[in-house]
This record gives C-alpha cells, sequence and structure tokens, in this order.
C-alpha cells in the first residue's frame, strides 16, 4: 500500500479525466465468455465472493490501467484462489505451461448474443 | 466423462491434434494471450480439484448466451403494455419480475422510469455491476474506463457520442449502480406504436435503451 | 414468441429491498458524505465524499461489503440508502442544466446529517 493519507484506488474512476468512448459493443471471446462462467459459477456458490473479486482488482494498483476488463478478473480471481489456498502458485505455473504448449492459434468465437437485440 | 463439444479448449486438451472444430473463424487473433492462458489453467486446476464441473461452466455459458439477454426487452414491454405492471415494477423490481417468471437470482432490481421531463442513464463507476441476470452481459463500452469517468460528470456529452441529445428543461439523472441494487431503465414509449403486440415492442427495447444510453424509437421504415 | 406465461401467485415474491431496522435517516433527510479517505475496499466513490444530498430511498440492511472483501461475513448489516445529489453541488465545473442529479447507494456508516437550511431536489418541473 501506499504512503498516502488519500486513498484512492485505480478503480475508483469516477470524474477523472477521461477521453471519447468506443460506443461499439466488442462483444466477447469465447475465453472470456468461459471466464465470465467460471467467476459466476464461484460467486453463486459462495466460492469466493464478488466483493473479495472486487478488493482484488483494486490491489491491482498500477498495473490495473495497463490491463483489459478481463485481464483485470482474470488477475484478481487468480489473487483469490492462491489466497484461499484453492490452487497454489507453482500449481498455476505448471499448469499454465501445459496450456500453453496445447495452442497453435485458435480464432476467436463471435459471440451469438451479438444477433437479435438491434445492439 | 463430461461433455466438452462445446468447449474448444478442452476437446485440444483431450485430443492433442489439430482439429478443424474450431469455432467458426473471425480474422484470426493469434495465439492466446497470458490471461487467456491463466483463466484456461485456473479451470482446469478447479474442476481438477472437484470445485466446479466442465459442465456447470458450460450451462452457465449458454444461460448467459441464450437466456438473459432478452427477458429484459420482456419486462419492459410488459410494463409499457399494462399499466398497473408498470407500477408494481417502478416499486419493487425484483418482485415484479419474478411474478413474470423472470428470477433475478441475486439481482436486487431498481427500474427508472423515463418521462418527458426526466432522462435517466446507469453507471458502475467502480467496477462494472450491471444487471446481468435481466440483461446478460454488458456492452464492452460500458465496462471502459472513459465510460466510467466521464457519464457521472459530464452525461449530456457522453449521450451525444451516442447520439442522444436532450433539451436542457430535461434532467438528466445518473444512477452509480455502487453497490447492492442494480438499474434498468424504462424508456419512454415512442407515438406510432399504439396497438402493438409486446413482441414488437421488445424489438425496439434495444439493450441500449434500457441502460438509457439511447432512446427507444420506431424504425424508419426503409 | 408467446407471451410470458402468468404465474401463479405465489405466497411471497421476492423483493429488491431488505428490512432497515433501527435505520438512522429517512427518506427526505438531508446528509453530507463522510469527507474521509482511508484505505481498503469502499463502495463510495471518492468523488462523492464531503457531498451533501438528499436521502431517495432506503434500500434496507446489507452485510458490509468493506468487510466481505476480505473474507468476513460482513455482518451486523448495514443501512443502505440511496442518496440524491444536484450534478452542481457535486461538480465546481458542471456544465449542464442546474436541475441535473446523480444518484447512488450510500451505506449508512458513511452519512452524517447535514446543516442549514437549503430546498433538497427533486424530479418535479416545480422542484
Amino acid at each position: 500500500m501506499s504512503d498516502k493519507p488519500i486513498h484512492k484506488g485505480p478503480h475508483d474512476l469516477g470524474g477523472t479525466a477521461a477521453g471519447p468512448i468506443d460506443t461499439t459493443d466488442h462483444g466477447m471471446k469465447f475465453w472470456e465468455r468461459q471466464a465470465n462462467a467460471l467467476r459466476n459459477t464461484l460467486t453463486r456458490r459462495n466460492v469466493v465472493r464478488v466483493d473479495e473479486l472486487r478488493r482484488a482488482a483494486e490491489d491491482l494498483g498500477d498495473l490495473y490501467y495497463k490491463l483489459a476488463y478481463f485481464e483485470r478478473t482474470t488477475m484478481a480471481l487468480r489473487t483469490l484462489l492462491i489466497e484461499k489456498s484453492l490452487i497454489t502458485e507453482a500449481e498455476l505455473k505448471a499448469r499454465m505451461a501445459e496450456v500453453r504448449a496445447r495452442f497453435d492459434a485458435p480464432a476467436a468465437t463471435p459471440s451469438p448474443a451479438k444477433k437479435g437485440m438491434g445492439r | 466423462m463430461s461433455d466438452t463439444s462445446f468447449d474448444y479448449y478442452a476437446r485440444k486438451k483431450h485430443d492433442h491434434g489439430h482439429h478443424d472444430h474450431a469455432p467458426a473463424a473471425g480474422k484470426d487473433e493469434g495465439p492466446p494471450s497470458e490471461y487467456e492462458v491463466m483463466s484456461r489453467a485456473m479451470q482446469e486446476l478447479l474442476e481438477a480439484k472437484g470445485v466446479v464441473t466442465a459442465e456447470e461452466i458450460r450451462r452457465r455459458m449458454e444461460t448467459f448466451e441464450e437466456e438473459f439477454p432478452y427477458r429484459g426487452s420482456r419486462v419492459i414491454a410488459r410494463a409499457w403494455t399494462d399499466p398497473a405492471f408498470k407500477q408494481r415494477l417502478l416499486k419493487d423490481g425484483k418482485a415484479a419480475c419474478a411474478e413474470m417468471g423472470v428470477e433475478l437470482e441475486a439481482t436486487r432490481l431498481i427500474a427508472v422510469e423515463n418521462t418527458p421531463d426526466v432522462h435517466n442513464v446507469i453507471v458502475c463507476t467502480l467496477c462494472s455491476c450491471y444487471p446481468r441476470e435481466l440483461l446478460g452481459m454488458p456492452p464492452t463500452w460500458y465496462k471502459s474506463d472513459n465510460y466510467r469517468a466521464r457519464v457521472v460528470r459530464d452525461p449530456r456529452s457522453v449521450l451525444k457520442e451516442f447520439g442522444t441529445v436532450l433539451p436542457d428543461d430535461v434532467i438528466v439523472r445518473v444512477h452509480d449502480s455502487n453497490a447492492d441494487m442494480r438499474y434498468v431503465v424504462v424508456p419512454m414509449r415512442p407515438a406510432g406504436t399504439e396497438g402493438w403486440s409486446e413482441h414488437k415492442l421488445a424489438e425496439i427495447l434495444t439493450r441500449d435503451t434500457l441502460v438509457g444510453v439511447t432512446v427507444s424509437r420506431v424504425p424508419a421504415k426503409g | 414468441m408467446t407471451r410470458g406465461k402468468r404465474t401463479k401467485p405465489r405466497a411471497k415474491l421476492p423483493s429488491t429491498y431488505n428490512p432497515a431496522p433501527g435505520h438512522r435517516f429517512n427518506v427526505g433527510d438531508r446528509v453530507v458524505i463522510k469527507r474521509a479517505f482511508p484505505p481498503g475496499h469502499r463502495r463510495t466513490p471518492c468523488y462523492i465524499r464531503g457531498k451533501e444530498g438528499v436521502i431517495e430511498r432506503i434500500c434496507g440492511a446489507f452485510p458490509n461489503p468493506e468487510e466481505l472483501a476480505y473474507g468476513f461475513d460482513g455482518k451486523p448489516a448495514k443501512v443502505l440508502y440511496r442518496v440524491r445529489f444536484q450534478q452542481k453541488h457535486v461538480w465546481p465545473d458542471y456544465k449542464g442544466p442546474a436541475r441535473d442529479l446523480i444518484e447512488m447507494e450510500i451505506f449508512e456508516h458513511w452519512l452524517v446529517p447535514a446543516s442549514g437550511r437549503v430546498k433538497p431536489p427533486s424530479l418535479s418541473q416545480n422542484g
């Protein structure tokens, strides 16, 4: 934590200077939809709480500004799973190496939810 | 063994080969990012430890894709055609949805009504709180840092970026969804929709009108 | 698409709101958000701290997110209120009309009663 007496997390964005909004909805990639389902399943069953995940994202500090939305939420889940001893860092590192080794450039899945509602 | 046909990554894991069951390609996105790998790895570890199953993740993905996004427009279309239901919705959103068989699970819904005098718009400045069980997943712009930063401070110029211009005699009322409540806007029903079925009304109750960045319109005759 | 079926009336429908036993504030009360910036997980945005508004509705008592965030049970629950502010009182440089509003949810322990005699903001044309 910083030694500043006024604490404002990187997430506390209301009223901060910002540029134009990309008003197009870019939808979600397959892995993002799956990550969302994983997160939602864990919180519905109280394995982790939404409040804990928010706190972990807020604690990313300067990294928060460098990450996209699902990158932040992935890092937050990583923090909580290790914090709660559900996984270890070593296990995660090993499994990531395994997952990485399997891939040869899969394409993103277009989201079926983009159809139909004139968004 | 759980059904992994929906799950491209699981197929890769089990097949150890390159199949063309890959999800329909847009342009090639390149190799997975570190975070995609991390997310997948965490899921697999939790599956291996029996904390979650691939099947329940798959089912939850389907619910988010096939069920949640279509509920909001149905509920608001009902409110447009049934004034007593609308009052119940405005009084207690969760109860009114339950009345219709729309179970919002954890979501505590507050419906806010647009009138000739007031235009409502929703944001979560602190993260991305959104009535997911009613509207599905939020759009990328809703989760963006720029929307979260600016809509509370200069809502009228943000609305202009979405093509929505409001006269000065209309109050713009911003709702920062920062704790346990979640919000949906009841847009004003446009003229020219008299006698429309709920189904037809639901088609002009697009997601963006229910978050409040646009107003509901009768599509121009092409 | 078929019209949604009418469900049978249930004994008790789930509610958006919780009971609020012992709530300190009532709808219409003028309040000020505490001007404090402690570290940790807070659901009171920094931009609203120190600002004055009016209680718009009582949401009920909910487990305290400031405790839930660290793995505690958040009890005793704290009463949550919706508070309404005039934008011109929140942002010194607010460019929009004077009657524009911003509303959000604030927990009771972040609220203190306001003093002085200022008319609270309303939604009506006469407000």
